[in-house]
């Protein structure tokens, strides 16, 4: 990984979307036991991942990690907590109306 | 159109289940084709964290608490509870007022997210620690929050809204949280959960004629949940004393703030929901804040001083700053947005001054339910 230069780098996955009453969740795991690292940007390639309601789809993929530099995962750790309040509920959207 | 599928809850055998289910797949993808549905599009964010730092966790100190709460988790007792059953009304939507449709399916999209993004960030945390007795809590939380997500996505099916979880081939970037924020954050945000939707619950058990949806019936099981991690989160919390002494006192002051102000921000500028539930928004949000004051006295050293007479006022004057620069971003008012931003800035600044309460941190930090 380079100070500033980005690096792209392609590694299986395995996908999982379920759709169901029970649970509806959408995840990625790296088959390979590829890490994500703070300011890295992930894809999945090919087409949506479309999981109907009451199925799961559990599909191999391929996956895409656009490597952030050394600067770019510097400057994730030290803004990123600026962002946490994203983690907290509150029942409804920030738009003041609708 | 939605109504005359029968659901997959009210099966009798699996068979049945997965019949309707089926049925249900394909009216689903009709449904799409003929964009009938509204199509939400979830839209998570993706986190890391030191995961070192979170395998180093050492809960010996807090080891009795620990596995009970762990042992309660596992048996599950909330299982089959997110379930419709005879409780489940039929809704009116269609003559369900449009202002109030509005805000009520934004309450219903957010929540969703929320739950989705939370079941995001704990399964991560389970995938990528290797720390036993962390992997294993967030794998349960994970569940629960896949749980109430599919439970709320139901509701929002019936309304005739579609999630589409089609976000993972979009291209998303994973954003860092330092590990005492989320411990912060999330324990903050699912005590005051609990208090919400109890507050909402118990209202609505003495004033039923105000229940417009029968998902309120689900409140008292779903926040039991959120009860559970809050308490999960304490005891995290406890296993490090620095985590609440010294400079982290203010930053549990600020989250404390934070959390309360973006709540009474957000529940004023949804009015019809409150109205339709005959719930006045500064009696709930003194209710919530004064339920989670108490429960937060289980870990944290400080509560807010509520009671003061800047309080309320400031709280006010935050809410109108925002509606200002809302307004003044749409108009394109640069000046005017500058200054409603100060004034917003300025009011949490005010906020943070008023001294806060000293609590003594008891030695026994688990609670139970009680609201």
């Amino acid at each position: 990984m380079g100070f500033f230069s980005k690096e792209v780098e392609y590694h299986p996955c395995e996908v999982e979307v379920s759709h169901c009453f029970e649970s509806l969740h959408a995840h990625v795991k790296f088959l390979d036991g590829s890490v994500v690292k703070p300011g890295d940007e992930v894809i999945v390639q090919g087409p949506e991942v479309m999981a109907p309601y009451g199925s799961v789809v559990r599909e191999q993929r391929e996956a895409v990690i656009y490597r952030a530099s050394k600067i770019e995962e510097l400057w994730t750790r030290l803004t990123g907590d600026f962002e946490i309040m994203e983690l907290c509920e509150f029942s409804f959207s920030e738009e003041v109306t609708l | 159109m939605t109504e005359v599928l029968k659901h997959s809850a009210d099966a009798t055998t699996v068979e049945e289940g997965l019949a309707i289910q089926e049925e249900q797949a394909r009216f689903d993808s009709a449904q799409a084709t003929a964009v009938a549905m509204q199509n939400t599009l979830l839209t998570p964010r993706f986190y890391t964290t030191d995961f070192d730092e979170l395998d180093a966790v050492d809960v010996s100190n807090v080891r009795k608490d620990w596995d009970t709460l762990i042992a309660r988790m596992k048996s599950d007792p909330n299982k089959g509870h997110f379930k419709k059953n005879e409780d489940w009304d039929d809704v009116d939507w269609e003559n369900m007022e449009p202002d109030l449709k509005k805000e009520f399916i934004d309450f219903l999209i957010s929540s969703c997210t929320a739950e989705f993004s939370g079941c995001v960030l704990y399964k991560e945390m389970k995938r990528r620690g290797k720390n036993k007795d962390v992997t294993q809590l967030f794998q349960l939380m994970a569940r629960d929050e896949a749980r109430h997500a599919g439970f709320i996505n139901d509701a929002l099916r019936e309304a005739g809204v579609a999630v589409n979880l089609g976000f993972l081939t979009q291209k998303k970037k994973y954003t860092y949280f330092r590990p005492k924020f989320i411990y912060y954050a999330t324990y903050l945000s699912e005590k005051i959960g609990y208090a919400r939707y109890i507050t909402i619950f118990r209202h609505l058990e003495a004033n039923p004629e105000y229940r417009f949806h029968p998902i309120f019936k689900w409140f008292q099981e779903w926040c039991n949940d959120e009860f559970s991690h809050g308490e999960a989160f304490a005891l995290l919390m406890k296993t490090d004393p620095r985590l609440t002494s010294g400079v982290n006192v203010y930053w549990i002051k600020f989250f404390l703030t934070a959390v309360y102000a973006t709540m009474f921000v957000r529940d004023h500028q949804r009015p019809v929901f409150h109205k339709a539930l005959g719930v006045d928004p500064d009696w709930y949000a003194y209710e919530v804040f004064k339920k989670t004051s108490k429960l937060s006295e289980q870990i944290f050293p400080l509560t807010l001083d509520i009671d003061h007479p800047r309080w309320q006022s400031t709280l006010e004057a935050i809410y109108r700053a925002n509606v200002d620069l809302a307004d003044a971003t749409k108009k394109k008012q640069i000046l005017r947005k500058l200054g409603a931003q100060l004034r917003a800035g300025w009011g949490f600044f005010s906020l943070m001054l008023i001294p806060s309460k000293r609590n003594d941190v008891p030695v026994s930090t688990c609670l139970e339910p009680i609201y």
